[in-house]
């Protein structure tokens, strides 16, 4: 039995080191830590060495720069959604990052975390790619931007390298007259695993019509997936009954769910429908109060 | 005996004793203790749902640095059958110690095949994935249907369905048929207007208590052994690690930690023995605690069931027939509480002719145990779910259709006896006078009631009553407490004394320092213990009536105890003499005849059922197939609140465990047999803000035979849950569920296909 | 003398018989009268029933009293356990 290693850096290179020198899958980032110690709990991961990046300081703090809400990979949910940036400008990212576990687990939890750990079941990924958010990433090649679109390759996977970590997500602010909405079905309130999630940004003319849209499931498919065919049932429509009924059959259409002791294949497919519908419903009422 | 009395301290809602520990993490519960020089245990557990070990080589294992010692089926002594008490009921000591380890087979998913004791826990666990075991996998079965059906693969090839005349000689997984009935069952559906006939399915659940099972076992070559272990029966711990290793009883000292839960699940032994075993081959102490996924798949969760019912009643609601067919799943070894499901489901209704037939089915899954009111939960979901359907036939209300047929003082229990004073029409009457029979409901919302019944027990209990020097007084008794006994034992002494709550010390005692006690359980603490604690304290206070008479020089019958002193009464010079006071005659015991104490053991007399009636109301979101509970009330009848605060805990917390059954709850088993969701994640039990504040109404119907009329209120409150919301989800929908849980995709599906 | 009242899961032991009156001071005089009116009945009954007194049910009643009126019901034991296979020794699984 290997006995393991705990570092803490306090810069942006000395975690690149640290994590380069490691030999491949052998280190791990620890933020929160909410994910990582559950898994290695129950043995389904052994790391030689945590790479702990919350003394960090590009990973830290939420502000407004350059047009973009700036978040820190490691900071606690808890803390952001403190942020009057955040609700004032993505309610739907609130809703998401609110729906994260529970409260002592947003103590710790990270969104950061919660995209590199990469379910397919993570709330905040959706509401995060329907805003266009971008990942920052830092590595032995210097830093670089990352759709979070593109991040997640796959469940548990992701597109970072050997000696790669996500240092901050920029989320562009919203256009005049916009909003986002996430909605995700559990069975009880709180403290669960999303067995459909769906999150949708609108953006509306002066007229009430529908100019812009993006619609991207969770928990459907092995990444969260984005539906431009749900997108497109919204976009030049008053966001009437007619439209979000057809952007929630391109949802259930786009689908590619598994059948587990969550959902079956046909509850997923028929709730992505409903809760597609619902969260289109709720960004345009939303985007409408908006100037 | 009389409510008319007026109580000082029973009845009143004190702090509990243990509650600031219980709060600030002070408390000691079963992991918190180690011992210098203590091996860390763990046990190896069958990946497979039913096969033949063929060979175990644990060498590798004692081979790795730090590992002391190792046990398998052949260390544990070859026992012969023995039947003993565990909880409530009976078990075979026998098939304990064959859940406890493994012999030739393993029966499920979590059966123990092995066990380790190592310097470290680490150490342990890689101990484990050393042994190496052969299997030959064989068929499974997960179902009293698959068990039940012919050609079915065998658990035990010496299994012979008892209760059948003549008893069959070909090999079963039926372990028992039983039958309960009166009357004529024929003619009593032949004269009905109405009859009603359902089938019910329910799932496998566990007790989900938050504390796993914990010990640490502290045994030598002399046979002396010490027990810490979390369990709701010390001495039924003391008497299964005896039984299973051929010690003898009075060599075993249990000590009880505080409890986090057990509601049942904590009423025999899992990794007990195996620590006894360990520590004893090791020569050193053994700490093993479970994992919340060993106590999913290791420990003892509540039976799944497959129940048909047919009522038939005439168009004014009596019923004139009730027949019912029963099948619980046993687990791996037999054993379910079929009988009391039985016994229990029809029990609110005085119908003259009724036949309930049952069967106890071993199944691929862990040994079942106890969970609260064992037996009952389902099969009163079956009987309030048809009475719901023939209130709607006979177009009744249904709480009227259960007054019409409630049983009174004086009706013949469906299991025979006669009740005394009992509580049924009471709850019913409290039920339709409350708020939340006439609250609006809103769209997507429906309304469901349901009652329930337990027997309640009284058992073996042992306790003492002492009086310090100080004036305060030490109630020891031996029955952990798991729901506020311990504040009610010393708010009963308090009364008996007259002395303050507050100074009143109540302790839960070891095995070796208080006499036997059957373990907490049955509803059974507060009436029975508390029976013993009230003889005790009554015994301390004619003491006390002596000491003050003998200081006085008058008689016994001229000194009277009122409030905590001692009155001279009866021509005793009442107006010189002052009062002595608890504090007074304490202080000068010791001059005046020693110590004063009294202590008690008895088997209590006389257990009250407790009836309950709750109201539901839900809100199903017609799209998504989720089920909200929105408002809730629990009415029961307690006989007398000793501490109505605790009371009405144990009405919320049996509701919200029957509301997890009802919705969400069940074990999930894939095609291999293998458990998929031992964890809370998946198991999902219902979080706090799943659930409305359950109210709550204490109905106060005296048990005759208790000298407050005290009735044991623990069991009841998880009965009606089931039926409630399932009534509740039918007024809402119009859909009728009949099998559990009514989890969403279950819910949208039949909603869809309306 | 005692009253017992035999559910339908017993009735088949005395042919249709619901309720009987016993002359018997103690339980297990009483099941010893029932045997030699209904033969093999007593085995039945031994093997776990639990015994109800006046509505109250006794564990290990054996050596109870039974009252001069009272009324004695036997119900199948209710923790679940008692099994065809008893008497055998341990058992191969």
């Amino acid at each position: 039995m290997e006995s393991m290693h705990y570092e803490s850096p306090a810069t942006v290179a000395e975690a690149v080191r640290l994590l380069s020198d490691a030999p491949p899958g052998s280190a791990r980032v620890l933020a929160g830590g909410t994910d990582l110690l559950v898994q290695m709990r129950i043995g389904r991961i052994d790391p030689a060495l945590i790479v702990d990046v919350k003394r960090i300081p590009e990973t830290r703090g939420v502000a407004v720069r350059d047009g973009a809400l700036v978040i820190g990979a490691s900071l606690e949910t808890m803390t952001l959604r403190r942020a009057p940036d955040l609700e004032k400008n993505f309610p739907g990212l609130a809703e998401a990052a609110a729906l994260i576990g529970s409260d002592q687990i947003q103590g710790r939890a990270s969104l950061g975390g919660n995209l590199c750990n990469a379910s397919p079941a993570a709330d905040t990924v959706p509401a995060l790619i329907v805003l266009g958010a971008q990942a920052e990433i830092a590595g032995p090649e210097g830093t670089r931007r990352v759709p979070v679109a593109e991040f997640v390759t796959g469940p548990g996977s992701t597109v970072l390298g050997r000696g790669e970590f996500l240092v901050s997500l920029h989320v562009p602010l919203p256009a005049p007259r916009s909003a986002d909405a996430y909605l995700r079905l559990i069975p009880r309130t709180e403290m669960d695993i999303a067995v459909v999630g769906s999150a949708v940004s609108v953006t509306l003319d002066a007229g009430g019509t529908c100019t812009a849209a993006r619609v991207v499931l969770g928990a459907v498919a092995p990444t969260a997936i984005e539906v431009p065919e749900a997108a497109a049932a919204l976009i030049g429509s008053t966001l009437d009954d007619a439209a979000l009924g057809r952007a929630g059959q391109a949802a259930t259409a786009a689908c590619n769910p598994i059948n587990d002791m969550r959902g079956t294949v046909e509850y997923r497919r028929k709730v992505a429908a409903v809760l597609t519908r619902r969260a289109a419903a709720k960004a345009a009422e939303r985007a409408a109060g908006r100037n | 005996m009389s409510d008319e009395r007026k109580y000082r301290w029973v009845g009143t809602r004190p702090i509990r004793h243990d509650g600031v520990d219980k709060v600030t993490g002070r408390a000691n519960f079963g992991a918190d203790f180690s011992l210098p020089g203590m091996l860390h245990g763990k046990v190896l557990r069958s990946p497979h749902a039913h096969a033949r070990i063929v060979s175990i080589d644990v060498a590798p294992a004692l081979a790795l640095e730090g590992v002391k010692v190792a046990i398998t089926g052949a260390d544990m002594p070859d026992i012969a059958s023995e039947m003993g008490t565990a909880g409530e009921g009976q078990v075979d000591y026998a098939e304990v110690s064959r859940n406890v380890m493994a012999r030739e087979k393993a029966l499920y998913d979590g059966h123990p095949v092995a066990a380790v004791a190592a310097t470290t826990s680490e150490i342990a666990e890689e101990a484990l994935s050393r042994i190496v075991v052969e299997y030959e996998v064989l068929p499974h079965v997960l179902t009293v249907d698959e068990a039940m059906a012919p050609g079915a693969p065998i658990l035990h090839d010496h299994l012979r369905t008892a209760g059948l005349d003549p008893v069959p000689d070909e090999p079963t997984n039926v372990a028992q048929r039983i039958e309960i009935g009166r009357g004529d069952l024929a003619a009593g559906f032949a004269e009905a207007d109405e009859i009603v006939e359902h089938e019910f399915t329910t799932q496998m659940v566990h007790q989900g208590y938050i504390e796993p099972h914990a010990v640490v076992a502290r045994s030598g070559e002399d046979d002396q052994s010490v027990v810490w272990c979390c369990t709701q029966g010390p001495f039924t711990v003391r008497a299964m690690c005896a039984k299973l290793l051929g010690l003898d009883v009075s060599k075993i000292k249990v000590i009880p930690s505080e409890i986090g839960g057990g509601f049942g699940g904590k009423t025999t032994v899992y990794v007990e023995p195996l620590a006894v075993l360990l520590s004893r081959k090791a020569g050193r102490p053994v700490k093993i605690v479970m994992s919340r996924q060993e106590v999913f798949r290791g420990s003892g969760p509540a039976s799944g069931t497959r129940i048909r019912v047919k009522l038939g009643a005439k168009a004014d609601g009596r019923l004139t027939a009730a027949e019912a067919w029963l099948a619980y799943e046993a687990g791996a070894f037999k054993g379910s509480p079929v009988v009391a499901g039985a016994m229990c489901m029809f029990a609110p209704y005085a119908v003259e002719n009724v036949k309930i037939e049952g069967y106890d089915v071993v199944v691929n899954k862990p040994k079942v145990n106890a969970y609260r009111a064992p037996g009952a939960p389902p099969a009163a979901f079956a009987a309030e779910s048809a009475l719901d359907e023939l209130a709607r036939k006979l177009g009744m209300d249904p709480v009227e259709l259960r007054l019409v047929n409630a049983v009174k003082e004086g009706s013949q229990a469906i299991y025979g006896p006669k009740f005394r004073a009992i509580g049924m029409v009471e709850t019913l009457q409290a039920a339709r006078e409350h708020p939340h029979l006439k609250a609006k409901l809103g769209p997507n919302q429906g309304r469901g009631i349901a009652t329930g019944f337990w027997f309640n027990a009284g058992m073996q209990s042992s306790a003492s009553v002492s009086l310090n020097e100080d004036g305060t007084a030490t109630v020891v008794s031996g029955c952990p407490d798991i729901g506020g006994s311990r504040t009610s034992l010393a708010l009963m002494a308090a009364e008996e004394l007259g002395i303050d709550v507050q100074k009143v010390r109540p302790v839960v005692a070891d095995t070796e320092t208080i006499g036997y006690n059957d373990a907490t359980g049955g509803s059974r603490v507060t009436f029975a213990t508390g029976m013993a604690v009230i003889e005790s304290a009554r015994d301390v206070v004619r003491q006390l009536r002596e000491r003050a008479a003998s200081i006085w020089g008058v008689e016994l019958e001229q000194v009277e105890w009122n409030d905590g002193q001692a009155l001279p009464i009866n021509g005793a010079d009442e107006g010189e003499l002052e009062p002595l006071s608890i504090g007074t005659l304490a202080r000068r015991a010791a001059r005046t005849g020693g110590p004063i104490s009294a202590s008690t053991s008895l088997t209590a007399r006389g257990a009250g059922p407790s009836f309950a009636t709750h109201i539901c109301d839900v809100e199903v979101d017609p799209e998504t197939g989720v089920v909200q509970v929105v408002r809730y009330t629990a009415i029961q009848d307690a006989g007398k609140a000793v501490h109505p605060g605790y009371v009405e805990g144990q009405y919320q917390g049996g509701a919200a465990q029957g509301i997890g059954w009802a919705l969400n709850e069940e074990y999930v088993y894939d095609e291999k047999g293998v458990l998929q969701n031992p964890g809370f994640l998946d198991y999902r039990m219902p979080v706090a803000s799943d659930l409305p504040m359950i109210d709550t109404v204490i109905v106060e119907v005296p048990n005759p035979t208790h000298p407050y009329g005290v009735r044991g209120v623990g069991e009841t409150p998880i009965i009606p849950p089931l039926a409630a919301v399932a009534n509740a989800v039918r007024d809402a929908t119009g859909v009728r569920f009949g099998d559990l849980p009514m989890s969403p995709p279950t819910v949208l599906a039949r909603l869809d296909a309306r | 003398m005692a009253t017992v009242v035999f559910s339908s899961g017993l009735q088949r032991y005395t042919g249709g018989v619901e309720r009987v009156n016993v002359d018997a001071t103690d339980v297990r005089g009483l099941i010893a009268a029932l045997d030699t009116r209904f033969p093999g009945i007593g085995q039945v009954i031994g093997s776990g029933m639990a015994v109800a007194i006046d509505g109250e049910i006794i564990p290990d009643a054996m050596l109870e009293a039974v009252p001069p009126d009272g009324e004695v019901h036997f119900l199948p034991p209710i923790g679940g356990g008692a099994g065809g296979d008893r008497g055998r020794t341990a058992q191969r699984t």
